[in-house]
């Protein structure tokens, strides 16, 4: 079982998104970036897949800057190999855009599953799985939190609102959106990661910029919001006092 | 304007509000503009609903293939319609169906794909929508381009549509090779209380920071006459049963109070609380984005807050 | 052949084979020795060797537990005297008639006494208090070894008493009792007025056996060693002798490239730490202070160095090799650990457990298997530098309500650098309390000031989680402005920021002096630039672990208080043997699983039972919390106050406390 794990960073939304208030545009180049925790999800359910039932793994990333610890981390985590797509690529670079790249790398390669995150903060033109899949013309499932092969035999569980899982048997090449894998990501020491920088070679394959489907972004603005909650000052005892007052008033204390 | 096309989605009982909740923008987008809303509808069990849907035009994909929800058959079978009615918005609720379907599609039929969209408005002779990115930190506004696109909309940004009408049927038939098998679907576990009918839910998020901490929370519920619920990150470590988490993947609560302790609202999670009567959110983090949707918001430690507000409650 | 001659060939036998079986036993012990890493530990031998006679001679550790150190002391100073009583038993054997003179037979006979007395003691103490600290150690070795030293003790009374009469049947020579050898003269007149003395066989027989229960018993005990815990007798010198003396605070000396800090064989330890394996007494002593054990985890500091010790028998009785991180000790006992060292200073044979544990930790954490919250901390260290996992730029937000800025080190030259710390720059709690000690400090005069976003996380934690990568890009983010900005020295507020900057940046070349704001509060007084009117509070002191134990800073803060007008009452654990507040080692943001006490309730219980103290005194940012939340957990609010010591300095000079609670009447 070959597989591919497609990776992507993106912001750190622990600072403030910085936006051009004149032009409406994002600035790209004020964020710091991060890789995207959904992906960190299908790594891991791609790792736990080549624990129990024996896989190879690819971690591939578009190379938007800083993708090296990226793949160096993957590899430290136990991934088999490193794929950087390099290009005249930046951090804006549109989702289709990089589902393009993606696709036209893992077309002529043989992986008998793709998985990636279900989603980034920053795919508003579309989710990297669905995208993928699509251009390649395989089979595809998001929302999904496990996914089980054995002998090219996939099996994956979709999740639904409510809490309702179906479980499904999918033929191979599929491409798989990850929501949760089954244990929460492992850690990469730095010491090993940098190790692993030292003593592996990430393989780097050169890719084209597509004319593909663009969205008309007018601007983008910060959400101005509806109402925010009255904040209730003080310590604890304080809050205390004002939640029951509250509580009184919607005539929601007992007896 | 052209066409609008609305995908429903099959509930346990009739079609999804997410699914309605499309159906009412899109007439109104169509009304002043001279176009039409056709609706889609899988499998057999559909075609009753679809008959009283308050739209021009219905199809109906009827293959028992399609009964149950079959992501591979179902893309397959939209990517056909889509070709064959080539309209200009295509709208699909941001549920599983909707990240299913919503990305596939449009890259099969080369359309872009606005997603997690809050709103559609014209402009002049132009569609805009708005569109969520960054987690709800930031706001887009894009123009849908007269080549169409695919719009995939947050549940819960308009009302679900419930007018009865009647539309032009017609029958799609199925013709895709099957490269998926739905092997079983497994009921969420109920466990041992049903958090959609309780009036009062303490719902407890990271920040409660270790399943130590958990017994403070069903202190604080059982002293307030309530029962304890919870985000996703707490079910994904364990903590809690499925059952108990509210969310987009989770239940959907309307209670006449809800709590929120350490939880700092992603919008898989607002969506499932945000109709609640009251909402009081305790999060160290004043600029969370619970705070939007809380009517009451306090920024001291939920593990100091828990046992003092439960001792009180029982008038210690 | 004559008696004599058996005894000669008996013990020229048992001499050659419990050696040579001895020295096959030792002999796969100095291989694995020789395969681990190096350690410069011959360094400066003469102080070495002064501190190990201390220790040695001294029993100074030992006597720290009185009773056990007393009979301690008999049997060690037995051991040693009881050298001669060998020496003349053998040489009687070989040298018919030899004889210590009287002077050195009572030595001999008062030692047999004194080690008898103790052996009772030590039974004693084994049965009827049984101590928890040995619960875990192997029993049955301990009276075995006492068994052992009984026999022999026996052994002596019973030759030396029928010498007398077996050398006059033997080799017709007259041997008198002698009154001085007292108890060979009680037994050998004992053995004459039953009439045993007379009869040839029995006295020849008595005097044998003796021999053989001494002699024997000895050569027997040589041969039991080296799988018993009384190697010690053995190792226990040379390993006081080895005992580190880099800087205490120090975890990891300076890594080579090849060589990282995660211990996953034998060959990944230092050949001190497999030297300590072996020269464990199981005496526990390091059990019954650690704070992991008291709270119910499943570590015990001893129980770690015995699982290492028989993994490495196992390994080398030909078993194949277990993972030493995970298996022979497990993740939960190694998580469990909060770094505090008690276990060290508690150690009589100077073993050291947190290198150990922390290697180990390093292991684990290199695959991956670290706790799902200290996971987040080091991913949020990586990224901004904070445990909070708040943005750098917010990092100064906290000087934002002061009246007067806090100079830019990075910008204009300043005579001391602060140090801030996580803690006291994020936590909105005690980010009153950074304020306050920048206003004292105003107050004073003090030229400083801090890196603003230029500081990061010391990494003092990182490294004690085993992650030594951030550790390193943690100080070399630090180092960038501490090797840049213009300053005299630092301070930090907070303990192990300083234990970090002082111990462990100096193999990364920084050796800036660094102090601790009590000693800064303490000079700025005697120089009169700050003047304490007396509080007259009754206080007790908490000696954070990284402050205290690590760096031996116990004064200052007492100082401080003295100069504050404060009665300091002691805890009973106090300066080096203080008790851990259960947040270090990153503690502070594991789960608390399996916790059955708090170490910090424990603490503010201990301090309760003073009486009338209405102050618990902290001088560390995360005692603070820790200690904030045990006196609510504990029901002592009302009764005692946590402050830091800075909070009571601002009273007593009368700067106005923004808490109205902190307010002393």
């Amino acid at each position: 079982m070959r597989i591919a794990v497609l990776l992507k960073s993106v912001p750190d939304l622990i600072e403030d998104i910085p936006i051009d208030e004149e032009s409406g545009e994002i600035l790209y180049d004020e964020m710091s970036y991060i890789p995207s925790e959904w992906d960190d999800q299908a790594l891991e359910e791609a790792l736990l897949i080549k624990e129990e039932s024996g896989a190879e793994v690819t971690a591939i990333t578009v190379d938007t800057g800083e993708s090296d610890t990226m793949l160096f981390t993957a590899l430290a985590k136990g991934a088999d190999h490193g794929v950087k797509l390099v290009g005249d690529f930046d951090p804006s670079l549109p989702n289709r855009q990089r589902a393009h790249i993606f696709s036209q790398y893992l077309g002529p390669q043989s992986f008998d599953l793709v998985l990636s995150g279900v989603q980034a903060i920053d795919d508003i033109d579309g989710q990297i799985p669905g995208l993928v899949a699509g251009i390649l013309g395989w089979p595809h499932a998001s929302v999904v939190t496990e996914v089980r092969a054995h002998d090219n035999r996939v099996i994956f569980r979709q999740e639904y609102a409510g809490g309702l899982v179906a479980e499904i048997k999918v033929s191979t090449p599929a491409v798989i959106g990850v929501q949760a894998a089954r244990k929460p990501p492992r850690y990469a020491s730095i010491a090993k990661v940098r190790q692993i920088a030292k003593s592996s070679q990430l393989e780097e394959v050169e890719m084209s910029i597509q004319e593909v489907p663009s969205l008309e972004i007018l601007r983008f603005y910060k959400p101005i919001a509806s109402g925010h909650a009255e904040m209730i000052d003080g310590d604890v005892d304080e809050a205390v006092d004002r939640i029951i007052e509250i509580l009184q008033e919607h005539n929601l204390m007992r007896g | 304007m052209g066409l609008i096309l609305v995908v429903m989605e099959n509930g346990a009982s009739g079609f999804t509000d997410a699914s309605r909740e499309l159906l009412g923008k899109a007439r109104e987008l169509t009304k002043h503009q001279d176009g039409q809303v056709m609706a889609v509808g899988f499998g057999p069990q559909s075609e009753k609903a679809l008959r009283r849907l308050a739209v021009d035009r219905v199809i109906c994909a009827d293959s028992a293939l399609l009964a149950s929800y079959n992501p591979a058959a179902y893309e397959a079978c939209l990517d056909q319609i889509i070709k064959a009615n080539a309209p200009c918005i295509t709208l699909i609720a941001n549920t599983t169906l909707g990240i299913d379907l919503g990305a596939g599609v449009a890259s099969r039929c080369n359309l872009p794909l606005i997603a997690y969209c809050t709103d559609l408005q014209i402009n002049g002779n132009k569609i805009t929508a708005t569109s969520q990115i960054f987690a709800g930190k930031a706001v887009a506004e894009i123009r849908i381009p007269d080549s169409g696109a695919i719009v995939t909309v947050l549940p819960g940004v308009w009302n679900a549509d419930t007018d009865v009408g009647d539309p032009d049927f017609e029958t799609w038939p199925v013709d895709t090779p099957q490269m998926m098998e739905v092997l079983k679907v497994i009921e969420p576990e109920t466990g041992d209380v049903d958090i959609t009918k309780a009036d009062i839910l303490v719902s407890v998020g990271r920040g409660i920071e270790s399943p130590e901490n958990l017994p403070l929370a069903e202190d604080l519920a059982t002293s307030m006459g309530g029962v304890v619920s919870c985000s996703r990150p707490v079910v994904d470590a364990g903590w809690l049963p499925k059952a108990r988490q509210v969310g987009k993947s989770g239940q959907t609560v309307k209670p006449k109070l809800y709590l929120a302790l350490g939880i700092s609202g992603a919008p898989e999670h607002l969506q499932g609380m945000r109709d609640a009567d009251l909402i009081i959110a305790v999060n160290t983090d004043e600029n969370a984005s619970i705070m939007d949707v809380a009517h009451y918001g306090t920024t001291v430690d939920m593990l100091e807050l828990m046992p003092a507000l439960a001792q009180r409650l029982r008038g210690e | 052949m004559t008696g004599q001659e058996g005894l000669a060939v008996f013990t020229i036998l048992i001499f050659a084979g419990a050696t040579a079986y001895f020295i096959a036993r030792m002999l796969p012990i100095l291989r694995v020795l020789r395969k681990a890493r190096a350690t410069d530990r011959l360094d400066n031998w003469p102080s070495r060797l002064g501190f190990m006679l201390g220790q040695v001679f001294g029993h100074k550790r030992l006597l720290q537990k009185r009773l056990s150190g007393i009979l301690h002391f008999f049997i060690f100073s037995g051991f040693v005297i009881l050298f001669i009583d060998i020496v003349a038993s053998i040489g009687q054997v070989f040298v018919p008639g030899l004889k210590l003179d009287a002077a050195l037979a009572f030595i001999v006979d008062l030692w047999v006494a004194l080690v008898l007395v103790g052996i009772i003691l030590a039974v004693y103490q084994r049965a009827i208090i049984r101590p928890e600290r040995y619960h875990g150690s192997d029993e049955k070795d301990g009276y075995v070894i006492l068994g052992m030293i009984g026999v022999i003790m026996v052994g002596i009374m019973l030759h030396e008493s029928f010498y007398p009469f077996a050398a006059h049947y033997w080799y017709h020579l007259q041997v008198r009792l002698d009154p001085w050898e007292f108890l060979g003269y009680t037994l050998g007149h004992l053995w004459l007025q039953t009439g045993m003395a007379s009869t040839p066989v029995i006295a020849e027989a008595g005097y044998i056996t003796g021999y053989v229960l001494d002699i024997g018993m000895v050569f027997a005990f040589l041969a039991y060693l080296p799988t018993s815990k009384h190697l010690h007798i053995f190792l226990a010198v040379p390993s006081i002798f080895l005992h580190k003396t880099r800087p205490a605070g120090e975890l990891v000396p300076p890594l080579t490239e090849d060589a990282g800090m995660a211990i996953r064989t034998f060959q990944d330890m230092n050949w001190k730490d497999v030297l300590d394996v072996f020269t464990c007494t199981e005496c526990g002593r390091c059990q019954a202070v650690c704070p992991a054990h008291a709270a119910g985890q499943p570590l015990s500091p001893k129980m770690v160095i015995l699982e290492l010790r028989d993994a490495l028998r196992q390994e080398l009785a030909g078993a194949e090799p277990r993972a030493l991180a995970g298996d022979v000790v497990s993740a939960e006992e190694l998580w469990a650990c909060t770094t505090c060292g008690a276990c060290q200073e508690a150690c009589p044979v100077f073993i050291e457990h947190v290198p150990k544990i922390a290697g180990l930790r390093a292991a684990l954490l290199e695959d991956g298997e670290i706790d799902k919250n200290s996971q987040k901390v080091l991913v949020a260290w990586d990224r901004q530098g904070n445990s909070f996992g708040q943005p750098l730029r917010r990092r100064p937000n906290w000087t934002k309500g002061l009246d007067v800025a806090i100079k830019d080190a990075r910008k204009e030259p300043v005579d001391w650098l602060w140090f801030v710390g996580d803690f006291a720059s994020y936590d909105p709690r005690l980010q009153e309390l950074s304020r306050l000690v920048a206003r004292l400090l105003q107050r004073a005069g003090l030229d400083f000031g801090i890196l603003y976003e230029g500081e990061s996380n010391a990494g003092n934690e990182a490294l004690r989680l085993g992650e030594y990568g951030l550790f390193e890009s943690l100080a070399q983010k630090n180092l960038k402005w501490l090797n840049e900005a213009q300053y005299r020295q630092i301070f930090t507020t907070d303990p192990h920021s300083l234990n970090a900057l002082r111990n462990e940046y100096r193999k990364l070349g920084f050796d800036k002096p660094v102090k601790h704001y009590t000693q800064v509060f303490v000079d700025l007084i005697d120089q009169g630039r700050l003047s304490p009117a007396p509080l007259g509070v009754r206080v007790t002191y908490h000696d954070p672990c990284y402050l205290g134990r690590w760096n031996r800073i116990f004064d200052a803060p007492r100082q401080l208080l003295e100069k504050m007008g404060v009665e300091l009452v002691e805890m009973p654990r106090h300066g080096p043997n203080s008790f851990c507040c259960g947040a270090g080692g990153g503690r502070i943001w594991m789960e608390e699983d399996g916790i059955k006490e708090r170490p910090a309730d424990n603490r503010i219980k201990e301090a309760a039972s003073l009486e009338d103290v209405g102050y618990f005194v902290v001088a560390c940012p995360k005692d603070m919390s820790m200690f904030s939340a045990a006196v609510q957990s504990t029901g002592n609010d009302g009764r005692m106050k946590v402050v830091d010591v800075a909070e009571l300095l601002a009273q007593a000079v009368g700067l106005t406390v923004p808490d109205a609670e902190l307010a002393i009447k």
